[in-house]
Formats: structure tokens, sequence, C-alpha cells
């Protein structure tokens, strides 16, 4: 299917995919083919349109590394009763993640699921899968 | 592109071809309501305006019959004895896709997957045999490829789980490989999934490229396989030898053949004998060709039209299947899609009709109210460009003319230019050309790649624009920069989802749809803006315009002297609102103007459709 066909094909998607933005076309960016699990930190949620950032901080050894990821618009964990709340709570606390890789090889991925401190999975499929 | 969006776009290739929503991003009033009345009002809008009607031709384009009732159908695939069609109906209320296997003699239907919200099944081939179709699955948040029965007897076999997401496209002849291809705006790829032995099996990479690729379909003997690409600027058919042990990109000793001539959307699938091959044009038309495999070459003739949909319920690639024999067609047919520019006065009296019925989207009246600017897609070539059409005359001018779609067009505040938005090797951009077509485009500004972005306004001074991303952002247009170095601020970027933004005609007010108050329901606010402090919204609160509780879809719209406001509802009723300005902004209480036979098509949070002085409306209305 064509990009344009398949911008032309949004009609009923559009209604049937609820309210959501993305201010990038995720493949461009992330390679879904490349995914990392991460093990850390969450440090900061920026819980804003056109997508959520969610910080956190793993371990190599000693040093640590500062991961940037990227998820869905806030409308969409809404949508799934999923609130910032959930997420603010696990500041400072230890989560896992996976997410796609950033083609540019940087600490950035787009967030397909995390599991939070109290065993809570959050998944940002099917819109980051 | 967003979730189940973007899965869903791939699955209902059918479902919607020439509905040109081509606005990027989605407005919020899009989702589903919770209310059960209000959700069931929407449901059933939706339905109306897409459900299709699975017809079945001859070669010759004679319909023979009608399978079943309209319903939400993509990606038909006839079986092999032409007696069956598997296809995928969307299920609104559910968020699902689901595959279904339907009798041509008597429409009734088995189902074969059961979705889970925003989940479904896409793009069902069949074996060679009718006995089991593959068909793609998104569960759990992967998407996966299985077969079954095609009687649903028995339990689904996972054949593939895949990192991303693929698109089935051919059972081989002789069983032994399903054919896929994945594509993003990174180039494209096609893989063979070999079917022997047991368990999840391992597919072979067959040929990548950095362009746009789909299809893949072998010739009965094996030895070729057709494919869609644009690596010539637009979609055409090609033919390459197939060879699943050579190396993904390195090039084939011979060919590759284009066959299609004056672009191709889709399909390229042959005949069951390997000596014909069909695929669908740019103008819908579906081709076929004399074809021959057995010597060394691949050898083909000239494309011969068999037929075309017609012009007010046009069908593509997504939405047609062939019979192996090449003598039976399924296409899923379209509610009517023809559309007049017409219109209309504060009574909602038609005043005026402009030009002839085509595929119009996005109607926009000129400042000066001589012309309106409009997205049209071309019966002929499929191009989506922007077009202006005089209202006193009708006579209309292409501003752009090529393959990438232009979406989203404003007018300049003296009516000279009009801009646009266009996506160019990947990245969307703004243009902007002058309105009487004459002269090159130029681009204004570029945003990060492949992003959408709603164009809503252009402020009256010149200076910025603004455009949405669930954000509302401003572009500053300062003379002393290039396009390249324009970056857009972020004039309203919080939790909560806002649209389209209006410069009141003084230059002190941004009106914007915001869905603050209430998740389900966008609003009309305005508030102050400051250009010399374009970095956030002016001190003071949000003032809300609209006040019906259905909430807003858009339209807004100032009249010039900042007396009156205009918006739309979810119910298609346009609304009036006295406003002053000075020495701050209120608002009266809104008041009905007349209200449309909806749905209409476009996205009514990029209209600006009123005449400056508030007396006459434009919309792109259906065609009965």
């Amino acid at each position: 299917m064509s990009h344009r066909t398949a911008v032309c094909l949004a009609l009923a998607a559009m209604l049937l995919a609820g309210s959501a933005w993305a201010h990038h076309n995720m493949s461009a960016l992330f390679d879904f083919n490349d995914r990392v699990n991460l093990s850390g930190t969450l440090t900061k949620v920026d819980w804003r349109n056109p997508h959520i950032e969610l910080i956190v901080d793993t371990k190599s050894g000693e040093q640590v590394q500062t991961w940037s990821l990227e998820g869905p618009p806030p409308s969409f964990f809404r949508a799934r009763d999923i609130n910032k709340s959930d997420f603010e709570g696990a500041l400072g606390k230890s989560v896992t993640a996976e997410a796609s890789r950033a083609r540019d090889g940087s600490r950035a991925g787009l967030l397909r699921v995390m599991t939070l401190p109290d065993g809570k999975i959050v998944s940002a499929c099917p819109q980051n899968c | 592109m967003n979730d189940f969006y973007r899965f869903v776009i791939m699955t209902t290739a059918a479902l919607a071809v020439v509905v040109v929503l081509a606005l990027a991003p989605l407005p919020a009033q899009a989702q589903l309501p919770t209310d059960p009345a209000e959700r069931a009002k929407v449901v059933d809008q939706i339905f109306q305006a897409n459900a299709r009607q699975l017809t079945l031709f001859d070669r010759q384009g004679k319909p023979l019959s009608q399978i079943g009732t309209r319903d939400m159908y993509g990606a038909p695939a006839l079986s092999p004895d032409g007696k069956r069609v598997a296809v995928i109906k969307a299920d609104i209320d559910k968020e699902t896709n689901d595959l279904w296997v339907l009798d041509v003699a008597t429409g009734k239907g088995i189902k074969l997957t059961s979705s889970q919200a925003r989940e479904g099944a896409n793009s069902p081939v069949w074996s060679p045999d009718g006995s089991h179709i593959a068909y793609v699955a998104l569960r759990g948040g992967n998407f996966s490829a299985y077969r079954k029965a095609s009687t649903g007897e028995g339990s689904e076999e996972l054949l593939y789980r895949s990192p991303g997401i693929l698109t089935l496209t051919d059972w081989s002849v002789d069983g032994r490989f399903l054919s896929f291809f994945s594509t993003d705006l990174n180039g494209g790829t096609f893989y063979a999934l070999p079917l022997d032995g047991t368990g999840e099996r391992k597919p072979i990479e067959v040929f990548r490229n950095k362009f746009q690729l789909q299809g893949a379909h072998l010739s009965p003997d094996g030895r070729f396989m057709s494919y869609v690409s644009n690596e010539s600027g637009r979609n055409e058919v090609y033919v390459r030898p197939f060879n699943p042990t050579a190396a993904a990109n390195v090039a084939p000793a011979k060919g590759p053949w284009q066959i299609s001539e004056q672009g191709a959307q889709g399909m390229a699938v042959w005949r069951k004998d390997g000596k014909e091959l069909y695929y669908i044009a740019a103008d819908r038309g579906l081709m076929a060709l004399t074809v021959s495999t057995s010597s060394p070459d691949f050898d083909f003739a000239k494309p011969k039209l068999l037929f075309r949909s017609p012009d007010a319920t046009p069908v593509g690639a997504g939405a047609t299947s062939i019979t192996p024999d090449g003598e039976r067609v399924v296409m899923s047919v379209p509610p009517p899609q023809l559309r007049q520019l017409t219109m209309f006065d504060r009574q909602g009296n038609v005043v005026s009709k402009i030009g002839q019925p085509g595929l119009y989207v996005q109607p926009g009246v000129s400042p000066d109210g001589k012309s309106v600017v409009v997205m049209r897609t071309d019966l002929q070539t499929g191009n989506l460009d922007i077009w202006t059409y005089d209202i006193a005359t009708g006579k209309g001018t292409a501003i752009t003319n090529d393959v990438p779609p232009e979406n989203a067009p404003i007018w300049s505040p003296d009516s000279k230019q009009v801009a646009y938005v266009s996506t160019r090797q990947s990245y969307a951009g703004i243009y902007q050309k002058s309105a009487d077509g004459t002269g090159d485009e130029e681009l204004l500004f570029r945003y990060t790649p492949g992003a959408g972005m709603v164009l809503t306004d252009w402020s009256p001074d010149r200076k910025f624009m603004t455009f949405y991303t669930g954000v509302l952002l401003l572009v500053p247009l300062r003379a002393d920069q290039q396009a390249l170095d324009r970056k857009a601020i972020e004039w309203l970027r919080e939790d909560y989802d806002v649209a389209q933004g209006r410069f009141s005609p003084d230059g002190r007010f941004l009106a914007f749809l915001s869905n603050e108050a209430d998740h389900e329901h966008m609003q009309v606010y305005v508030r102050p803006f400051d250009a010399s402090k374009p970095e956030a919204p002016g001190p003071g609160p949000a003032v809300q315009v609209s006040k019906n509780k259905e909430g807003a879809a858009g339209m807004i719209f100032w009249r010039r002297d900042g007396k009156e406001m205009y918006f739309m509802t979810r119910d298609w009723e346009v609304m009036a609102v006295d406003i002053t300005s000075s020495p701050t902004f209120q608002a009266g209480t809104p008041k009905l103007l007349f209200k449309l036979p909806g749905p209409l098509v476009g996205n009514p949070a990029q209209w600006k459709n009123v005449t400056s002085d508030g007396e006459r409306f434009m919309f792109a209305m259906p065609v009965k």
C-alpha cells in the first residue's frame, strides 16, 4: 500500500482509533527490529502531547546510563485507565522496560512495555509495536 | 501515525480508498464516546459513511451479484474456486477487525478469528487448494502470521511472530511459501516464509531497497515475482526473478521489468497458468497483460484495460480480488464519493454550486470571498493536489500537480497565495504558491521526519503560521530566516489535546479546540496571543466559546469585524456567537444558524470555509 493510499484510508481507522498524536513517524526514528530491555530507576515523567516521555537511569557496571523512552500520547493511556499518577508513583523506584532502539544509536527508545514497581504492566502496544 | 490507527490502515485497505481524509494527525474528537447513546450515533455515522458492498463482477466489469449486505468490509480475497471470499470485517463499536469467510452465492459467513478490542486480523490469503487461509493478526502487541482451516474448524497455527508490521500477499502455487512485505519510510523488504516443517518458521529476506514496496506475488512456476514499488517516483508494477537463496540487496542478473505504464495502485497477481497478469492502475482500471515465464527472460505485452470502477464509487487495489482463472472479480464498493462544492447562506439555503462534482475535501474560502481552495483527488491519476476555484465562474486552477499528496490548504491574508502541507523525502513541510497557479512553490518550513501536521491559519500580519499535532504550534516567518532554519514554537503543549488555532482579525487572540475540561469533548476556547511573546498564551484564563454538551468539531472562524465567531458542532450544526474583544474577550451564547445532513467527509478541525463577512458558508456536499 502506498503512503498516499495509506493516508487516504484513514477514516475508519481514525474513528476507530480514538485520539492519538505523534509528531514524527515512529519507523523513521526507531527500529522495530532492534529491541532493548532495560532495568533501572524511573527518574522523570513528562506527561504531555504529542507523546509522553519517560526517563530511566540504568547501570552498566558503576556507570549510570540515562535512557529516554517515548510513549504514546496521554489520551492513549487514558483510554486504558492508566493515569499520570501510575507513573509518578513509580518515580525513584525500579522499573523494567522493553523498547525499540533509536536508529541514531542514542540512548533513546520507543516504549513497548513497562513494568511498574507494583507489578503493573503498561503496554504501549499496538501503537508502538 | 498511531497505534491501532497504524494497524487498521494496514488492515482495512478497502475501507475508505477515496475518503480523502489525508490530514495527518487525528482529531481528538474522533475518539468514540463512552456515553452509550452518543457512541451509538457516532458508530452509525461511521458505518453509513464507510460500509461497503461486496460485489462480484465478470472480467468485463458486468456486475453478477452482491455478496451479503453492506458492512465494514476490507481486503477481500476470492477463494481459488471463486465460491467463497475471505474478508476483513471491522466492528466499529468493539474496535476490532476479524477475518470472515463468506459464501459468494448466499452471503452467509463464518468468523475465523475473535479479536480483542483494538486488535485484529488483516491480509488474508488462500492456500492453493482452498483448504486454509493464512493471515496476520495483532495480539498482545505482536503482529504474527497464522493459518487456519477455511471452514473455521480446528485451531489456528502460528507460523511466524514478527518484530513489526507485516502484510501477507500470496501463497505460492506449489504451497511452499507465503510471501509478505514490510515497508516504511526507510524502505521496503519482501520476504518468503517457507511452510515446510512445523513450529515457527524463519522468513527468507528476498529483496530489499530504500523504496516503498508492496505486494509480492510469485508466478505459478515460482521463477518470478511481481510487486509494486515507488522507485520511479510513483507506484508502478514490476517483475523480477524470484531467488530465495540470493542475497536480498543484490540486483538480479536480469530485470526488473516495469510492466505498468501510467502508475499502479497495486494487486499485481498472476493467472494460475502464468500467462496473464493483473493489476489496478492509478486511474482504478483493472488491467490485464499477456506474459510469459517460459523463456529465460520474462516476456510481456502491453497492458489492456478490462474495466474501471465508476467515478462515483472508486475502488482501489486493496478492495479488489480476482480468481486464479481471471474470470471473476470481487470488489468492496464504497458509498458514493463524489462531492459538490456548495455555498450556503446563514439560513442554510443553497446559494450556489461551484464547478463540477469531484473528489473534493477541505474547502477554504479566500479572505476576499472570490475563490475557494480545496484538496482534489484526480480520478485519472489518483494524485491528491491543491486546486483553487473561482466562485463566480467555477473555473478551476491547479496549484499543485504532482505525485506527492498535498493537504491542509489555507489562504494568505491578502488572498494572493495558498499555503499547504506536503511530505517530501520523509519530511512534512509547509509550502506556498501563488493562488493563480503561476510560479514555483516555496518551502516555508520543514518539520521533523515523517511527522504529520495540520496547517490551520496564517496570522493577519503574515508573521506567523499555526499548525497542530495535539500540540498547538506557531511558525514565525521571519524574512531573514531560511525555511530550514525556522523552528516551530510550542504555543500550547499540555496533557490534553489542542487543535485548529485561528488568529483573531486584530491578531490579539488565538481561538482553538481543546478537550481540557472533558477529554471526550472538544470545545472552542480563546486565549490572548502576544506576537512579541509567542512561546505561550498571554495572561488570563481561556474563555470557552462553545458550550453545547457534545462539543465542537471545528470550523472555527472569526468574522472580519471581530464581532462574531462561528464553529461546527459534532452534530453538523453551524453555530454563531456574538463576541467582544475589548478590553477583554467575551463570548455570548452560541445560536444555531443551520444544520447540515452529516456526516461530511474531511476534518472540520482544519476548515476555514466562511466568507469574511460571515454571510456565506462553503461545504463539499455528497452527490446523491
